[in-house]
């Protein structure tokens, strides 16, 4: 099994302006971890310095107990990155491209086309003899992740995975990395809250450099009381019907003729009154906050205008 | 009873795939057919190529035009000397060559999402330098192949195949494939530096090509031997074919002013090239493990 830490890691790229102080976090075993903040905190900044994209001013980076630092070839030998946004060469095509990270990995030819062949599988890649030149932005991504999946190393440290995809690609993705969380360790750096919510167990806030928050995702439902819940009617709600929820609701926002979701004060026997009071309006088919807790621990965690900065 | 499912739906298992360590050198070979795959795919390669057979197809056609007779009156009815004139352009070749495909070799890495891609994968950049480098030699010496093949037709058609210094032209190949080392070894260089592809394609080519010719004619002027130049060196690879080289010309400007003309002999052609790859490549190697990704 697979494991990444920091240790009292610090990064500036100028004096006297850190974009990381002194961040410390590790994790080994089996699992996925959250990577979340605003833009500019610092998230893609640490993953280029776990896989030695970046020195460290302090500290240091390790990837299954080597530093990058030390013996690159070694620290990176079972982790796939994907960084930004990689780009092979376009010149190349697709079973090219996927052919020397694996053989770079230690495949044997028949293995490189028998992972080829799983992560066509997997993604949906296009037509393996495709020029990269050739292919959309998605596409390139699905490759990119094809990548980080040949030959089947053990951590994968993924910023920003669905990063181009359409929705049905994200579906695709969210329903492999919560198989490949099983037996692999994932860092994930994502914006899309949902994805986060549905892939991560453990997640990590970072602020300006700093860390906020380290967390299960399931003790973090607790820790944050859920002001707001998606309830989701058998059959369309007319607004003149959520009326009814006045006493309790402190808005009610449509998310579809049949979806709705509910700010309340968050209390837990609130929430049990307006599940009352939703039966009320008509059969409900889904009551749910779940989704949201992360959104809502970040609105509450990350200071509002932290997106300007 | 409704059964309980503990594993869940999805897609196909991602199953224990045997790996084995791989040694530097075998990464070097799959970084230097990675990247030789991608070269011989550029326009720039093609193009580089097509220019070199359209110049060296006019030239000839010219010759062939002026008659065999022609050709070797003016060439001393010495095919040693029609080679050493035919390739005196080698160098610029050469240089144009190194630029195209050394001037962005490292650049790519920090500029586009290329770095993305393969600074991740468990591979020492030094090992990944020496891949690139090798294609880029590669590719360098098949236009220069070209452009000796052309001499070589050349020289066969006026002079005949018996008459060609086979051991020369040979030489003269390999003080190429010496001279290709050394300006890609400035390009590799330039490109560890420089962030922008382009910009490391032109300042490679301004400083092996005008930089160097400038400042020679320049330290020629004040009387000193441009022993520091690497396109000065590059002389070298026609010398070899010259019959009547001379090293030291003094040149009358005047009553007693002269202007001293050096021409690298090819010993000291090697010595300059083989200290420019051994100064340069290193130093490409160091700067290019120090770059981060700041991008």
């Amino acid at each position: 099994m697979g494991s990444f830490e920091v240790s009292s890691l610090s990064k500036s790229f100028r004096p006297g302006a850190p974009v990381l102080s002194d961040l410390s976090f590790r994790y080994e075993g089996a699992g996925a971890v959250g990577y979340l903040g605003p833009n500019g905190a610092g998230k893609t900044t640490t993953l280029k310095l776990l896989v030695g994209l970046l020195r460290p001013s302090t500290g240091h980076a390790f990837l299954n107990g080597i530093d990058p630092m030390v013996d690159r070839k070694s620290a990176l030998w079972d982790v796939g990155a994907l960084i930004e946004t990689p780009e092979p060469y376009p010149t190349l095509n697709v079973h090219e491209a996927l052919d020397t990270v694996g053989r770079a990995r230690g495949l044997s030819p028949d293995d490189v086309d028998r992972e080829v062949d799983r992560c066509h599988e997997l993604l949906d890649l296009p037509p393996l003899g495709q020029r990269i030149g050739w292919l959309s932005k998605g596409q390139r991504q699905r490759v990119a992740l094809a990548s980080t999946l040949m030959g089947d190393p053990s951590v994968l440290l993924l910023d920003e995975p669905t990063s181009g995809l359409d929705p049905a690609e994200r579906v695709v993705v969210r329903r492999l990395l919560n198989r490949l969380k099983r037996d692999h360790l994932l860092l994930m750096s994502s914006h899309q809250m949902l994805e986060v919510t549905e892939v991560c167990d453990q997640v990590i806030f970072l602020h300006q450099g700093r860390i906020l928050l380290k967390d299960r995702v399931d003790r973090l439902a607790g820790r944050i009381r859920s002001r707001q819940v998606d309830v989701e009617f058998e059959h369309p709600v007319a607004p003149d019907a959520m009326e009814a929820l006045r006493p309790i609701a402190t808005e009610v926002t449509p998310l579809s003729e049949r979806r709705w979701r509910i700010s309340f004060d968050g209390a837990d026997a609130t929430r049990v009154h307006l599940l009352e009071l939703c039966q009320g309006v008509g059969p409900v088919l889904q009551f749910a906050h779940t989704s949201l807790v992360l959104e809502e621990a970040y609105l509450e965690l990350i200071p509002q205008n932290a997106d300007d900065a | 009873m409704i059964p309980i499912r503990t594993d869940p739906p999805g897609p196909a298992e991602a199953g224990a795939v045997p790996r084995r360590r791989v040694s530097d050198f075998e990464q070097w070979g799959i970084v230097t057919h990675h990247q030789l795959g991608h070269y011989l795919r550029t326009n720039r390669f093609y193009g580089l190529l097509g220019f070199v057979v359209l110049i060296s197809a006019l030239s000839l056609a010219f010759e062939v035009d002026a008659g065999i007779a022609a050709v070797r009156v003016e060439q001393l009815y010495r095919s040693s000397e029609y080679l050493s004139n035919f390739l005196a352009s080698t160098g610029l070749w050469i240089i144009l060559a190194a630029a195209f495909f050394g001037g962005d070799a490292l650049s790519v890495d920090f500029s586009t999402g290329a770095g993305y891609y393969m600074l991740v994968l468990p591979i020492r950049r030094p090992v990944l330098l020496a891949g690139r480098y090798t294609a880029a030699t590669l590719v360098t010496l098949a236009v220069v192949g070209v452009y000796y093949l052309f001499g070589a037709v050349g020289g066969i058609y006026f002079f005949g195949a018996p008459s060609i210094p086979w051991g020369l032209l040979l030489a003269s190949l390999g003080l190429a494939a010496l001279f290709a080392l050394a300006a890609l070894g400035v390009a590799f260089c330039v490109s560890a530096v420089i962030r922008s592809p382009a910009a490391g394609v032109l300042i490679t080519v301004l400083v092996l090509y005008v930089g160097f010719t400038t400042l020679q004619a320049v330290v020629e002027l004040a009387g000193i031997e441009p022993w520091f130049s690497l396109t000065y060196a590059g002389g070298a690879m026609a010398a070899v074919l010259d019959t009547d080289f001379v090293h030291v010309q003094a040149i009358p400007l005047g009553e007693d002013q002269y202007y001293t003309i050096w021409a690298a002999t090819v010993s000291e052609g090697l010595a300059i090239m083989a200290a420019y790859v051994a100064v340069f490549l290193p130093l490409s190697a160091y700067l290019y493990q120090r770059k981060e990704s700041t991008g």
